[in-house]
């Protein structure tokens, strides 16, 4: 006898979805977290020697976010297409 | 407003005993910036004039109080300028006056800190002495027998009756040491002190008084009379602070003229009878400099500019747009013959910052904050900031009220009542009772996620190929239109061919084709509204006026895909011409960086997703506070209260930093690499602009 299913198949195919958007911002966002751990430790380290290069630090430090960016592009398509 | 300032090279001529007359008509008109010289055979770099070493002495004297007093200049506001030659005939008697004013003061007030503290240091040796309990004489003074006075860690006495039974010892405790006094015979005294050295003997030399508690007395009465007459000596000092701060600023900064006056020779080439300036002049004000050199009685030349000449850069903007030269030269300095990109950023920072931003609430803080700092920081870096804050801020309260935002949105799908969602909520739709009780735009709803997605992608693609376009031209500007082609003009082919694979993408979701849902927009015009479907199928897409386009598969192929593929070749073809002579046939690797193009249109939906991220934070504080101090909770009220502050002072100040930085990275990132490459001079003229004294 084959085991009578627990959810629907929209339901399933919704509930994946949904995990996947998840999966999406959030690996890419340690991801970019990670990438930008170096990149600030570095950049604090050359501003302590030179204030001058502030601006330019903090815009190496966020430039790992893009990534951020296109989970979350993909989380949105995700929930539009299926949520 | 594209270029920075036109500059005019000259070069300035005398005899050399006009080299006084020069400093004071070129220091006057604070136009000309010199360039540093390159000794020649007979024109050596000068020596300052006589007056420099008294200058500088007299305005080392001078800063040396400035900055015991704490006068910061840039806290004062001169009440009236006086007069440089007021100034010159009383500064030496001023000068005197103050090292009797003030140098004596100070000197004194050195004095009477070095004798509090030889005062302090004898009642730390006097109070554990005291604690001991045995009197002065009695420590000091025997003859057959030696008497130790000091701390040690522990208590030495077992130690001790293993030599000898014939001592004496008196142990305290003060402050976690323990203070000793041991007596004994002379011939025990050496193994007595090695074994305290065990201990950590620290010896107290014990002086010549008669009564702790006198001396005590003594002490602190003497310290009391030099602290109130130190007392007093900072009051006059601060009489004097407050009464003579505009003069002694004034003095300093006559001092400060005086001397880069006197230091000009060092940046001139003088000869046995004669001297020269080279520099540069802004064009707008080159005639009004030459009458005025040429009225001292030198030589003005135009020396003709050479193409290895680097001018100095001096950005030209109009007024408002001044602040944000700021942003453009943290980024770098453009170079004479480069676009100034900062009327670019000057538009869009703010409007980027409000469009993430987008909250009545917020932008109001954010400008009453500025506004309020304005005044405190005076410094010209700061003033400029938060100008930049204040227009942002004023455009974040613009976008607020098309997002209907105050402290969080009214809206949100899934609740029903306004009041359930924020404070105000009933409040605020009626305010947008206009528009269907409804925000203008609400990016909160599904439908507005999606428009301000495709809206974004939108200006990402504009501003893309804008930059490109502007790289074409400096390069063009520099080095001829076959390089900038090559550069450029091919990338900004690929990314046009880009551009329109991403159209024909939206097409075939209906984005061009379909009306929003019910109860969305209802002022701006239905075919505004974009993003219907997102499934190929579903789309409701046009076909196109083409046979044999219609079936299957290629019913996805539409108008945009078509003009997209030519562009593509197009692309391919002169980045192929360009890569291959410099890197091989392996450069045709480099035909992924179109990939990155493609990436960096995307990076611009940070957009829509910080300002999205801001608004369910303030959401989530509205829906918490209510529901915590709402009924039945009424009792808790006060919690609900502090859980709004603290959490919208945190979105603010979330909100502040990231949308300023990432609008900032917007444009130095996924724009002025296209096109600005910086490593300018800044435009120094010889000169200072004068704030306490006038000629």
């Amino acid at each position: 006898m084959a085991a009578e299913a627990l959810i629907s198949d929209t339901a399933f195919i919704k509930g994946c979805a949904a995990i996947g958007a998840g999966l999406a911002v959030g690996l890419a966002g340690i991801g970019a977290g990670a990438g930008e751990s170096g990149i600030g430790a570095a950049a604090v380290g050359a501003i302590a020697e030179d204030r001058g290069f502030l601006g330019l630090g903090l815009l190496f430090t966020v430039i790992p976010e893009t990534i951020v960016i296109f989970g979350l592009v993909i989380s949105f398509i995700l929930m539009f297409a299926y949520g | 407003m594209l270029k920075p300032e036109r500059m005019v090279k000259v070069s300035i001529v005398g005899s050399r005993d006009q080299l006084e007359t020069a400093a004071e008509v070129l220091h006057r008109l604070n136009l000309l910036h010199i360039e540093d010289p390159v000794e020649v055979e007979r024109f050596k770099i000068g020596e300052p004039l006589e007056k420099a070493s008294f200058v500088s002495r007299a305005l080392v004297q001078l800063r040396s109080y400035l900055s015991y007093l704490k006068i910061d200049p840039t806290k004062i506001i001169p009440s009236r300028k006086y007069k440089a030659k007021e100034i010159e005939e009383q500064l030496s008697k001023k000068l005197e006056e103050y090292q009797e004013m003030i140098g004596k003061r100070i000197e004194e007030i050195r004095s009477i800190d070095e004798k509090i503290r030889a005062l302090d240091d004898e009642l730390r040796i006097i109070e554990p002495l005291k604690v001991l309990g045995i009197p002065p004489k009695l420590l000091k003074g025997y003859k057959t027998i030696r008497c130790f006075v000091g701390f040690v860690r522990d208590d030495p006495t077992e130690r001790f009756r293993e030599i000898t039974d014939e001592f004496e010892i008196v142990t305290k405790e003060y402050q976690k040491e323990l203070i000793v006094a041991v007596f004994v015979k002379n011939e025990y005294a050496e193994e007595f002190f090695r074994i305290l050295q065990e201990f950590g003997y620290r010896e107290i030399s014990v002086p010549d008084i008669e009564d702790y508690d006198a001396r005590i007395a003594e002490i602190e009465k003497e310290k009391s009379e030099l602290l109130e007459k130190k007392k007093t000596l900072e009051t006059e000092i601060e009489e004097i602070r407050v009464k003579e701060a505009e003069i002694l600023l004034a003095m300093e900064e006559y001092l400060t003229v005086e001397l880069d006056k006197s230091e000009l020779p060092l940046r001139a080439l003088v000869s046995k009878y004669s001297f020269v300036i080279v520099g540069y002049v802004p064009k707008s004000d080159f005639e009004k400099f030459k009458t005025e050199v040429e009225n001292a009685g030198l030589v003005v030349e135009v020396v003709e500019s050479s193409s290895n000449d680097t001018p100095p850069t001096k950005l030209k903007n109009p007024a408002v747009m001044r602040d944000f030269e700021l942003l453009t030269t943290t980024f770098a300095i453009p170079k004479y013959n480069e676009l100034d990109p900062t009327w670019i950023i000057s538009i869009f920072f703010p409007i980027f910052f409000g469009m993430m931003l987008g909250d009545i609430g917020y932008g109001l803080l954010i400008t009453v904050i500025a506004l309020y700092l304005k005044r405190v920081f005076k410094t010209e870096g700061w003033q400029k900031l938060l100008n930049i804050g204040i227009y942002s801020g004023i455009v974040s309260i613009i976008f607020g009220f098309i997002y209907g935002e105050f402290f969080g949105p009214f809206e949100v799908p899934g609740i029903e009542k306004y009041s359930e969602t924020h404070f105000m909520g009933d409040f605020l739709a009626s305010l947008y009772a206009f528009h269907h009780h409804e925000p203008i735009f609400d990016r909160v709803k599904e439908f507005g996620v999606k428009a301000l997605l495709f809206i974004t992608l939108a200006i990402g693609m504009f501003k893309m190929l804008w930059g490109f376009a502007l790289g074409f031209y400096n390069v063009y500007v520099e080095h001829g239109f076959k390089e900038a082609l090559y550069e450029k003009g091919c990338w900004f082919l690929g990314v046009l061919g880009l551009v329109f694979i991403i159209l024909g993408f939206c097409y075939n979701l209906g984005i061009f084709t379909n009306n929003p849902p019910e109860g969305f927009g209802h002022v701006l015009p239905d075919n505004l509204y974009v993003f219907g479907h997102y499934t190929v199928e579903d789309a409701e897409s046009v076909p196109l006026p083409i046979p044999g386009l219609v079936e299957g598969w290629q019913k996805g192929v539409n108008v945009f895909y078509l003009a997209a593929l030519p562009l593509i070749v197009i692309w391919f073809i002169i980045f192929l011409l360009a890569e291959i002579p410099k890197m091989g046939p392996f450069g045709i690797i480099m035909g992924v960086e179109l990939l990155t193009w493609f990436g960096q249109i995307i990076s611009y939906a940070r957009l829509l997703a910080i300002g999205l991220s801001s608004v369910y934070i303030a959401f989530v504080i509205n829906y918490l506070g209510l529901k915590i101090g709402m009924p039945p909770g009424m009792a808790i009220l006060p919690l609900a209260i502090i859980i709004m502050l603290i959490g919208h002072g945190v979105n603010l100040i979330l909100g502040i930093l990231d949308p300023g930085l990432q609008s900032l990275r917007l444009h130095y990132v996924e724009f002025f690499t296209k096109f600005f490459e910086g490593g300018g001079r800044p435009y120094q003229p010889f000169g200072r602009v004068k704030r306490f004294i006038e000629e």
